[in-house]
This record gives structure tokens, sequence and C-alpha cells, in this order.
């Protein structure tokens, strides 16, 4: 009696194991590419977005779990018109954005991710969304005296902490910063604990992605103020950032492009945009995706 | 704490629940691909031996996260792309299949010959000393070594996270993107790996002490 009432209780154990790892509704739906994109999300009326998680460009709010951030707010704002109700948000690694829109694993790369030529070869870009300046985030009191890549480059003993696949590894090496004082995390709050941890000197970021792990860590870290931007052939840069498409998808990326161009700057834009931290003074201006490419590609 | 755990813990069960899907999936996919790839790597024949070697060396000499990376980020281009997490029990499953391999045919040797001797002296077939003889003696030594390769699956799920997929390492990392509670947040995450590796642990140990018993009875 008492083995049959184990086995029963075992048994059910077991189905209620499977009933709940068994995959629901749409968690096994392949992905499908190529072809005519646009075509496809206007049918399905869904346009599916890659992200990485970084605030405040894209990411996930874990109170409510919905995709939120400077691309995903502005994506639906313009897929809506474009006859496109709904975004799904596929969430990656910020280095794994590109090759992930390239197999087909979403449609459109919706992570404020900056305009360049490197970038360009690979995925075909938006006219650009914003534009913004750099920082560092040291420890309190910036004991080592670190006002930008210049002051870090000049001082022997400090290490620089940058995200894998994210822009400030090419500024550090253009500004001669080298390998052997550059370390690569994984993702922004990793590089942000190495700061705490002392693993590295100084974490590169833009100047919004600072801001916003900042006012999240209660660790004694702070803001390198005054901060000088890397000047780089001559000019001080600034980081461009737009929506990334399949190079395929060049009517695709053209008929976003358009809508683009009628909602940027205009009041509710900025109104969608401005709990982000961006504004009037974030706008990207008269910039565009092909100046920023260079020669032979936009 | 109750507020930490309020804010993370539903997310990191969502997580956990990918994460067991992995190892279940993985696991039943290992079984299989370990029993067969195992026995063919004993095989007289060299059309069942060569592309058992075959697997066997490939999986387990090449880095499993480049392996996932192939399957999920190169494959599309060669028209075949499956999503995430048939990707992942795939990978998952190949690799840990390529290791169980290696245990079944190391239990099957490890069987005195004498045994094989006794049952074609008794008339037996090859088959049938094989299932009868061989494998009743070898599963008991198997065991021990397919436990260790069970809780290092559910490890190996964690490079999953590297797909998309939000298994129980990414769910973390997410949650940890938005308050950088980095030390909890990891210690909470640790403690249910441990937990559930304990599980099965536990529920391999009962597996090898039913068998024992019942060769005991035998």
């Amino acid at each position: 009696m008492l083995q049959k009432l184990r086995f029963a209780a075992g048994a059910l154990a077991i189905v209620l194991l499977v009933a709940w790892l068994w995959p629901r509704p749409g968690e096994l739906d392949g992905e499908t590419s190529g072809g005519d994109t646009l075509a496809r999300i206007r049918a399905s009326g869904v346009v599916r977005v890659g992200f990485a998680n970084e605030a405040p460009y894209a990411f996930v709010d874990t109170a409510t779990g919905h995709l939120t951030g400077e691309a995903p707010e502005l994506a639906r704002l313009i897929f809506r018109q474009l006859g496109v109700p709904e975004i799904e948000g596929v969430l990656t690694e910020f280095g794994s954005l590109i090759p992930a829109l390239k197999a087909g694993r979403f449609d459109v790369i919706a992570a404020g991710m900056y305009i360049t030529p490197a970038r360009c070869r690979e995925v075909l870009f938006s006219d650009p969304t914003y534009a913004i300046g750099e920082a560092f985030i040291v420890p309190d009191g910036n004991p080592l005296g670190l006002h930008g890549y210049r002051d870090l480059r000049d001082t022997p003993e400090a290490v620089l902490g940058v995200v894998t696949g994210a822009i400030q590894l090419r500024y550090a090496r253009e500004m001669g910063i080298p390998d052997a004082r550059i370390r690569i995390f994984p993702d922004a709050p990793s590089a942000v604990d190495g700061v705490a941890a002392g693993r590295v000197s100084a974490y590169a970021g833009t100047s919004l992605t600072v801001n916003d792990l900042l006012s999240k860590t209660d660790a004694p870290l702070a803001r390198a103020e005054p901060f000088e931007d890397p000047v780089i052939d001559g000019k001080p840069v600034k980081g461009f950032g737009a929506f990334g498409f399949r190079r395929n998808d060049r009517t695709f990326r053209d008929a976003f492009n358009q809508v683009l161009k009628a909602t940027i700057g205009t009041p509710q834009h900025l109104e969608l945009v401005e709990p982000f931290g961006f504004g009037e003074n974030t706008l990207p201006g008269d910039v565009t995706a092909a100046q920023l490419c260079g020669a032979g590609h936009d | 704490m109750i507020e930490f755990l309020q804010t993370h813990l539903p997310a990191l069960v969502g997580g956990l629940r990918v994460t067991l899907q992995l190892t279940v999936g993985g696991a039943l996919l290992a079984l299989l691909l370990a029993t067969v790839a195992g026995l063919a790597r004993r095989s007289p024949s060299r059309w069942l031996r060569w592309p058992a070697n075959v697997y066997v060396e490939a999986f387990r000499g090449t880095s499993a996260l480049v392996q996932l990376f192939w399957f999920y980020f190169a494959l599309p281009f060669f028209g075949l792309s499956m999503p995430a997490l048939v990707t992942g029990v795939l990978v998952l499953g190949l690799n840990s299949g390529a290791y169980g391999a290696e245990v079944v045919r190391s239990a099957i040797a490890n069987v005195p010959r004498g045994q094989w001797e006794a049952g074609r002296a008794l008339n037996l077939g090859e088959r049938q000393i094989l299932f009868r003889v061989i494998l009743p003696q070898a599963l008991p030594m198997m065991l021990p070594p397919a436990g260790n390769l069970l809780i290092e699956l559910l490890k190996n799920t964690a490079l999953v996270s590297l797909i998309t997929l939000s298994e129980l390492t990414f769910t973390a990392q997410v949650q940890r993107a938005a308050t950088l509670d980095t030390v909890p947040l990891f210690a909470l995450t640790l403690l249910i790996y441990f937990l559930v590796a304990q599980v099965l642990a536990v529920g391999m140990r009962s597996v090898e002490a039913r068998i024992a018993r019942r060769r005991g009875r035998a």
C-alpha cells in the first residue's frame, strides 16, 4: 500500500514537472529570414527587435517585464506607422547583435547601436536617432586623475575597462592605449563591478550609460569630471546611435528611414525619449548614416 | 531580504525553467547518443565504428561554446535555422553524449572477457550475450560517471545564455543589470544551481541503490 502511494506520488511529481517544462506556444517558433522582411512583418503584425539590455538605450523593465528604452519606444512609434502594431524583443549579448541579425534571429537591431564604418560593412543603418558624448566611471575622488582617454594613456598604471563589441574599445586603441591595459567585460554591470573591485581604473561608456549605472549602484564610484571626449582624426568624437538592418533589406531600411525622418525632433518624439535622459540636446541634427559610414557604404 | 527575493525570485524561477528544459532535453538526447555511439565504438563493423569515432572525437575535441555559436549563428547561413531552445538541447546533448559514449564503452570493456567466453560456451548469440550477460553487469559501473555527466550538463546549460536563451545565469545577469545587486544575486544563483545538483545527485544514488538491490535478488 505504502509502496503504491509512493509510486503514485512519484509519478504525479514527474507529470507535473514535465507539464511545467513543456514548451509553451511560441517558445519553439522557428525564425524565417531573407525574402521581403517588410512584407512579412506587415503580414504577421510582429517585428522582432534585437537588444542587449543596456539602459537607457534598450532594456527590460524588470518591474513590468516590458521592453523599453530609447530605441524600442521609438521603434514602436515608427513600426506602428509602417503598419506593424507589435514589437517583440530578442535579448542577446551586445557583441552577438550583428551575428544574430545576419543569421535571421531577429529583423532589426534596436539597441541604440552607434554607426561605425566597420559595422556598416556588416549591416545597413537607419539614419541616427541621437548623438551623445563619452564618459568614465572611476572610484570616488578619481585617485588617478583620469579625465579622458588621453589621461589614461599617459598614466602607465591605469587600466581601462570596456564592454565587448562596444565602440569604446576602438576609441581606446585609436587614442593609443596599449591592449595590455585594456580589459574587455561581457556587459556594463560587470565593468562597473570591475571598477568597484579594483580590477580596472576606469570604465569607459557613453555618457548616458554611465549616468544610468551610477544611479543604480551604491558602490563608491563617480563620473570623471570634467571629461575630455576622445579626439580622433582631429575632431572630438560623438556617438551616433541608429537601428540596424540586414544588408539585403535595403527597401525595408529605406521605408523605415522615411518615417524616421518625419518623426525625429517632433514634440511626440522628444516626449517619448525624455524619460530616458535624451532630449533636444541629443538630437543628431542632419547627420546621415551615409556620412558616418564613409565612402562606399551606406 | 524579503524585498530582494520578491524582486528577483520570480524571474530566476522563470530562468530555472529554461535551465531544466535544457538539462532534461539534453540528458535524454545524450542518453540515446551515448548508448548508440558507445556500442558502435565496440562494433566489429567499421561502418559503425568510424562514424561513432568521428562523432565522439569531434564533440569532445572542440569547445562547447564555439559549437553553440556555430549551430546558432553559422548554420542559418547554410539554410538550417533552428529555434534557440532546440539548438541548446541539441548541442548540449551532442556534447554530453560524446562523453557518455566513452562511459558506455569503458564499462563494457571492464566486464571480464571470461563472461563473453562463458556466454559462447552456453551457445548464446553475440547479441544475447551483450544484452543478457554483459550490459546488466556493465550498467552499475556506468551509473556513477553518468551522474557526474548529468551534473556537468546542468552547469553547462549556463553557456546557452550566449544564444539569446534566458536561462538561470542569463536571468541573473538581466536582474543584475537592472539593480546592480551583484553579490546577493549571484549568491542566490549559486544556491539554486547547488540545490538542483543535489536533487540530481540524490536521484542518481537512488537509481544506483535500486539496481544494486535488484542485482542482489537476481
